[in-house]
């Protein structure tokens, strides 16, 4: 047990190395240089004196070791480095976003979860009747219709037409807890419609195939209410796979947030990311995505652990 | 190709269709009389739908109905592009790491795994930044993005592929490896890709109008969904009808393509899903609550189980013959009652019937299942609603199944699982439960009982399992116990400690009645006082063991007998043919077309008859059976 953990956490961590790594190679291996790249907007061919300004701000005159090791020590002691915008802290416009991007992500799963999971049982239970074709289509359906579209089209309808919501925008949780979680309904509503789809998909499908198992039978032969087999043993064996599609889809939508938060108006980690992809802003662009990358991997490391709990073979070595 | 379609289910056709028209449609789209989707009409921005501007103008008085429909075409090109070109890549990337491993499959697959392991839209994103934005940045990051998910289908594929005889055959033979690839592993591999390949069109498109929308994408004035719906969403005030047209083009065309990838997934890897939940207890059968008089008194002792003329039948089947037929047994207190028979004879079938378990398609046409309660009274099992019989399963009835492996539930603990059984029908908190668990885990004699209850079963080895299965099957002191197949899973060593076991109970608990269900005579002679030979649905022979075994008295017992490993010289003799399918049931003498001794007179069907004190025999010529 002890060994299984260290060996995920092991190699977790060697990932996120990688990921940084990664990034920092991607940056230095992309044909031109980045200093020049960044200047360069409009088709305009900037001045040299300028470009070698940057060169030197970005440390990009050193060689490749040296800088590799200056932003693998920087990193590790929590220093993404400054925006080339306005020289601000990355770190700090992160930690200021990233709460609210995690608090849409939680919301939206837990509705998610309160939908697509009962349902989905309740399908494979009723497998084959009018109800599962319904809810399976639907599911389907929600699925399929892309995420800023639902966004798009419910502030369209509950902010434009029905007037009940604001069609977007922020207020933190402390100045004004209501404003706050009213705000909160429709984007986390709008990323939920889509988890649920998943989420209903997987449970029915994962019930379904426990329900065939031969366990299934035995505990109807010991005679157990027909409530108690379905929670107790067909949804709890059905867990694992429910868990690992809703940590991989939790782990998506940090960078999937991107179009909600847009739509929205909600100041998250994405529309960070965006306003620094359209800048070309290349250290925030590498800061976001290695924060959101470690998190990522964090998620997943998580869930191997929970494994361990859920399913008692897992992490047995035999 | 056409033979191909022609196989393919309607489902998949009907979707085909609907796909094949979209790409149609939007190939034509030049040809069609539509105003240019950029020119700009400033004046007439904003118009409302009216002849010959069918969905009115956007905010630069272009006309919508040309921009969805040329965006229908920008959408198109860039998802299959992208998705062909990374089809190309992770198809040639997973063949190589699958075929050659080591070093190679380190370089392509786990690579590409890393990859995988940041989302999508960042990915997206990243590689945005890189190259800035426009429709060919969109198509070799789009490219990128799912390379890695074909290097996994194709990798997995190829590896299971690369397994089978006739690629190592080839290999042996020194056939070049780009020939192997290209044409024994390919082809193969070709189901999954095409799966692969209609999901991720389905996820470009998605990926592209997103990209678009953020105004990351395909750049302006160039028509494309996702800018459309970017620009309506200024004017959503003005003209809120606008926003809908591309949402609902761009919604259909991928529910479209996704609802054509379910299907063909479900074509191409079709699993019959059973439920062992929704068992069907049978409609005819619960009306026939009626007691036959005199039964009772037939016999000298006390009857637990009395079956008369049970019959099963396959639902979707009805005028298939039936899977058991007739069947008539009746199991005294503290009597072994063996149900012997090759796979299919319906003996399993039979079992489950008992206890109302039987599964999904299967049903009770006609007969009663007689059973004395504890307290003496007679209740028709067919006749109870689920709740009365779910009451009765493991109190009064019990069963202890084939596979011990899957048997319990490998994410509680064995204990729990004994426990669990006791609580259901005995009103005792989870200690007491808990201590009885042990108890019994110690009764059946598993070594270390108090630590074997807090084990889970995969601690456990086959006989343990099945000791704690019989521990769960006899927790609350049951009248019947069936049992089914419980040692043919098990090593022959383990095999004769449960059939000792088994002697065991019934010793410590005399009254209880037990069905062996078992296709080993040898096992038959150790345990059971009775036995009744099922074959092809129907009960051919039955009588005391010691006497069946010594005369028998119908040719397919005796066959059985003979096939049995006795002695060094004796030789064995197995059985001609094997039991038919339902279909093919025949309507004579079921057992006829195996039978040595068979007469014209056998293509009738011949009913179970007395041919001894106790005994009786299906067959007109049971005399002539040596």
């Amino acid at each position: 047990m002890i060994g299984y953990v260290l060996q995920r956490t092991t190699v977790a961590f060697v990932l996120i190395w990688l990921v940084a790594t990664s990034i920092f190679m991607v940056l230095h291996i992309i044909p031109g240089d980045p200093a020049e790249l960044l200047l360069s907007q409009g088709g305009v061919s900037p001045d040299p004196a300028i470009v070698a300004d940057l060169r030197e701000q970005l440390g990009l005159n050193k060689p490749l070791p040296v800088q590799y090791s200056t932003y693998i020590t920087k990193v590790l002691h929590g220093d993404l480095g400054v925006s080339l915008q306005d020289g601000y802290p990355i770190v700090d416009e992160v930690l200021v976003r990233l709460p609210r991007t995690l608090e849409l992500i939680l919301a939206a799963g837990l509705i998610a979860m309160a939908i697509g999971i009962p349902f989905g049982t309740l399908a494979a239970v009723r497998s084959g009747t009018p109800y599962d074709r319904i809810a399976s289509t639907l599911a389907s359906i929600a699925i399929s219709v892309p995420v800023f579209v639902i966004g798009t089209l419910a502030v369209l309808v509950f902010a434009q037409i029905l007037k009940l919501v604001p069609a977007g925008g922020f207020v933190a949780f402390s100045e004004d807890p209501v404003k706050h979680l009213t705000l909160l309904v429709m984007p986390a509503s709008t990323i939920a419609i889509g988890l649920a789809g998943i989420l209903f998909r997987i449970t029915r499908n994962s019930v379904l195939e426990v329900l065939g198992r031969e366990f299934i039978r035995v505990a109807r032969a010991k005679g157990l209410a027909r409530t108690r087999i379905i929670i107790a043993h067909a949804l709890r064996n059905a867990l694992v796979p429910i868990v690992t599609v809703l940590a991989l889809q939790l782990g998506m939508l940090l960078g999937g947030t991107v179009l909600v938060e847009y739509v929205f108006n909600w100041p998250g980690l994405s529309g960070y990311l965006v306003r620094a992809v359209e800048a070309r802003d290349y250290p925030e662009v590498m800061g976001i995505v290695l924060v959101i990358s470690t998190i990522f991997v964090f998620l997943n490391l998580a869930v191997d652990l929970l494994y361990a709990v859920l399913d008692p073979r897992v992490g047995q070595s035999r | 190709m056409t033979s191909m379609l022609q196989s393919m289910p309607k489902p998949v056709k009907i979707r085909l269709a609907v796909v094949t028209g979209i790409l149609l449609l939007a190939l034509v789209v030049p040809l069609l009389p539509l105003a240019d989707p950029i020119a700009m009409n400033v004046k007439q921005r904003l118009t409302e739908p009216g002849w010959g501007v069918w969905l009115g103008r956007d905010e630069y008085g272009r006309d919508i109905l040309s921009r969805i429909l040329w965006g229908a075409r920008t959408s198109l090109a860039v998802a299959f592009t992208a998705a062909i070109l990374s089809a190309i890549a992770g198809t040639f990337l997973g063949l190589l790491g699958g075929y050659f491993r080591g070093v190679v499959e380190l370089v392509t697959v786990r690579s590409s795994e890393v990859l995988l392991c940041l989302p999508p839209m960042l990915l997206a994103l990243l590689v945005v930044t890189l190259l800035g934005a426009g429709s060919g940045t969109l198509i070799l990051c789009l490219s990128i993005l799912f390379t890695p998910g074909y290097v996994r289908v194709v990798y997995a594929e190829t590896l299971s592929v690369r397994m089978l005889d006739y690629v190592a055959a080839q290999e042996s033979i020194g056939t070049h490896p780009a020939r192997i690839l290209l044409r024994t592993i390919l082809p193969n591999v070709t189901a999954p890709l095409i799966v692969q390949f209609s999901l991720t069109v389905a996820a470009a498109m998605v990926l592209e109008s997103g990209l678009s929308f953020l105004g990351l994408g395909v750049v302006p004035p160039a028509p494309s969904w996702g800018l459309m719906i970017r620009g309506a969403r200024g004017t959503m005030d003005q003209a809120p009808l606008m926003l809908l047209w591309p949402c609902l083009a761009l919604s259909f065309a991928i529910i479209a393509l996704n609802s054509l990838c379910d299907a063909l997934r479900d074509a191409l890897d079709p699993k019959a899903h059973g439920n062992a939940l929704s068992a069907g207890r049978s409609v005819a059968a619960k009306m026939s609550n009626r007691l036959l008089p005199g039964l009772f008194t037939a016999r000298q002792e006390k009857i637990v189980l009395a079956v008369r003329d049970l019959s099963l039948r396959v639902t979707a089947a009805p005028h298939a013959p039936d899977l058991v037929r007739g069947i008539s047994l009746d199991i005294a207190a503290g009597e072994t009652v063996a149900l012997v028979g090759e796979s299919g004879s319906g003996k399993t079938m039979t079992g489950l019937a008992l206890l109302g378990l039987l599964p999904k398609g299967v049903e009770c046409t006609s007969g009663s299942i007689l059973f004395t309660r504890r307290d003496g009274s007679v209740a028709d099992l067919l006749s109870l609603d689920e709740a009365a019989m779910q009451a009765m399963r493991g109190d009064e009835i019990s069963m202890v199944f084939q596979d011990p492996g899957g048997s319990l539930d490998p994410v509680y603990r064995v204990g729990q699982q004994v426990a669990e059984g006791i609580r259901a029908h005995r009103d005792v908190n989870a200690a007491v439960a808990k201590a009885q668990a042990t108890d019994l885990l110690r009764a059946v004699g598993l070594p270390d009982p108090e630590q074997k209850a807090k084990a889970f079963p995969h601690e456990l080895s086959g006989g343990q399992k099945q000791r704690a299965m019989i521990a769960s099957a006899i927790a609350n002191g049951p009248r019947l116990l069936i049992a089914d197949e419980p040692t043919t899973a098990l090593d022959v060593t383990i095999q004769a400690q449960i059939i000792e076991l088994f002697g065991e109970l019934k010793q410590r608990d005399p009254d209880m009645g037990m069905i062996f269900v078992t296709h080993n005579l040898a096992l038959v002679a150790q345990i059971a006082d009775r036995i009744c030979v099922m074959y092809a649905g129907e009960i051919v022979e039955s009588g005391p063991v010691a006497e069946v075994f010594a005369a028998p008295k119908h040719p397919y017992t005796a066959a059985l007998i003979a096939s049995v490993p006795e002695g060094e010289n004796e030789r064995l003799q197995a059985i001609p043919g094997a039991v038919p399918a339902l279909k093919d049931f025949s309507s004579g003498c079921r057992f006829a077309p195996r039978c040595g001794l068979a007469q014209s007179d056998c293509d009738k069907h011949p009913d179970l008859r007395e041919t001894g004190k106790d005994r009786s025999s299906r067959c007109f010529h049971w005399k002539e059976v040596a």
